[in-house]
């Protein structure tokens, strides 16, 4: 049962993701070797040892993480890992699509490539040779869930000719799909998944919508890019949100529709929105994200008297995050960014 | 360096008119040292902007630097890279037209402009913000490169202006004024000497007259 299994998989201890900011890339890479991460660690440090190659090894872990809980559990569990693995090969047809878009060679396109699910090495050097335009590469993909929605927007982009409308059609898919899934649950595990997936689709929405009205898109232009489905922002809350003349207006319009709304997590993150400085939007999606991990984790703490699908979703965020951390940590020592700036952009549990 | 003695007559009205070139002159050399001292004031005023100008956009190409490795940082570099591949690039056109300045020298004026995309650069749902917030600045730190251009033609138009009229005032100052005066010396010389020649003529003239009166008697 994987609400078992994942209390066997261990995550690194924060303290010792801390003091790897700022160490050499051979260090990071030896530390990981005694983690979770040491079979796809071996294998990068076996071919050449940059930032690219760990990155590419974090993944493939979370990948297999996750392929390995698929195949342990069962209903409706078993459909939300395949939508959460889903997010993965929807992110592998993005690059068919953009590396197909730039006229690479298959070689070169491979190389971008992260091979996951229905989307394996070969699928994907098959795609690739036998694609020359978009047309061609949804072609060979509507064979799968998301092809109906694929179709549906590259008649859309032979209108608009934006690129993004495609890829924010597998994104909205894929969302859908993972609400969807969450809905099918029964009981308590159906609260926490729809409480945890809205949550997160609402926060998706809220970064958006931020990051759109900076660049001083219009309402009709913003909703191109929201996923159409919510917990607790619906239309009417985002709509406030994009017309409010501020940042700061926004997020008390935010923090209103929560409060309306009775939801408590959404208010947390939003309350603390509020009190804090905002010094630019990366700032911001950084609170967001830990609101998220906070909300994760909260969610255990309400209802440990049962086993849920709590435990399974806190888990995989907290891997998430763990790998997002050590991801910042890999490009910020191979960069030179120093070791204060790394350190503000890592997202931890909040020690409480 | 001996000064070159014009070839003129040696005339009392050749000297007034030596005189006259010779105010003249030294007229124009005042007015020229005025203005080097205020076309140099300009150039100082343009070489204090530059520096911090130059200062602020280092600091924002590193900005943006850093702004683009924490987008790497928080999607991956891959995943940046990838982006990259649809990514739009932005047009940029140098408007140039000139504004007059001190003395009425033409500075150039340079405008850069950014055609307007009709969506966004980066995908909002797929790449994170810190990729916007480093295309802004190295938007603006390009917008400063193309000030800091204008402030380096205008400098580069203020030396060539001051280098001529220091060429024209050492001209001046060097050849033009010491031949004057070599000249007036010289036709003073010649004036004084044909004087006292005149003075001797006739005084042996005046002599010679009294010479016969006294032989008439």
């Amino acid at each position: 049962m994987p609400k078992l299994t994942v209390e066997k998989l261990k995550l690194i201890d924060n303290k010792q993701i801390i003091g790897l900011v700022g160490a050499s890339l051979s260090h990071i890479s030896s530390v990981l070797q005694n983690t979770p991460y040491k079979l796809e660690i071996l294998e990068a440090s076996r071919k050449e040892l940059n930032s690219l190659s760990l990155e590419a090894a974090l993944q493939k872990n979370f990948t297999r993480t996750c392929e390995e809980l698929l195949t342990l559990s069962s209903g409706g569990i078993h459909s939300l890992i395949s939508g959460l693995l889903l997010k993965f090969e929807a992110n592998t047809v993005k690059t068919l699509l953009r590396t197909v878009k730039a006229n690479l060679s298959t070689e070169e396109a491979l190389n971008y490539i992260v091979p996951v699910g229905n989307l394996n090495e070969q699928a994907c050097r098959k795609v690739l040779e036998n694609s020359e335009t978009l047309e061609d590469v949804i072609d060979v993909v509507s064979e799968y869930d998301y092809g109906e929605a694929l179709e549906t927007a590259f008649d859309v982009y032979l209108k608009t000719k934006d690129f993004h409308v495609l890829e924010v059609a597998l994104d909205r898919y894929v969302y859908f799909n993972l609400w969807k899934n969450a809905g099918n649950l029964w009981g308590l595990d159906k609260k926490i998944a729809k409480n945890i997936f809205g949550l997160e689709i609402d926060l998706v929405n809220v970064k958006t919508v931020f990051r759109c009205k900076k660049m001083n898109l219009n309402l009709a232009e913003i909703k191109q890019y929201l996923i159409d489905v919510s917990s607790v922002f619906d239309k009417i809350a985002l709509n406030k949100a994009i017309t409010a003349k501020d940042t700061q207006s926004t997020i008390d319009s935010l923090f209103k529709s929560g409060k309306d709304a009775l939801a408590r997590d959404h208010q947390y993150i939003f309350d603390e929105l509020q009190k804090s400085t905002i010094t630019s939007l990366s700032n911001l999606e950084n609170v967001l994200d830990r609101g998220l991990l906070d909300a994760n984790l909260r969610m255990i703490k309400r209802h440990t008297a049962f086993f849920n699908v709590g435990l399974l979703l806190a888990f995989l965020t907290l891997k998430r995050f763990e790998i997002k951390n050590l991801r910042a940590i890999i490009r910020g020592s191979e960069a030179g960014i120093v070791p204060e700036r790394v350190k503000e952009m890592l997202i931890f549990k909040r020690v409480n | 360096m001996s000064a070159e003695v014009a070839n003129v007559h040696p005339t009392r009205l050749e000297l007034l008119r030596l005189k006259h070139r010779k105010s003249m002159a030294e007229g124009i050399v005042d007015i020229l040292k005025k203005e080097i001292d205020a076309l140099t004031l300009t150039l100082l005023e343009l070489v204090k902007e530059f520096s911090p100008l130059r200062q602020k956009m280092y600091a924002e190409v590193n900005e943006a630097y850093n702004l683009f490795v924490e987008a790497q940082m928080v999607s991956g570099s891959k995943k940046v890279e990838e982006a990259s591949l649809v990514t739009q690039p932005v047009d940029y056109q140098i408007f140039e037209s000139t504004t007059t300045g001190v003395l009425g020298i033409q500075f150039p004026v340079f405008k850069l402009k950014q055609n307007q995309l009709s969506e966004p650069r980066f995908n909002p749902l797929d790449t994170p913000a810190s990729l916007d917030e480093s295309s802004s600045r190295i938007d603006e730190a390009l917008h400063d490169v193309v000030k800091l251009a204008q402030i380096f033609e205008s400098v580069k138009n203020l030396l060539e202006v001051i280098a001529t009229k220091k060429r024209q005032m050492n001209r001046l100052q060097f050849k033009i004024l010491p031949g004057l005066d070599a000249t007036i010396r010289y036709v003073e010389l010649i004036l004084e000497e044909t004087e006292r020649q005149d003075a001797i003529r006739v005084r042996i003239l005046q002599r010679k007259r009294k010479e016969r009166s006294m032989k008439n008697v």
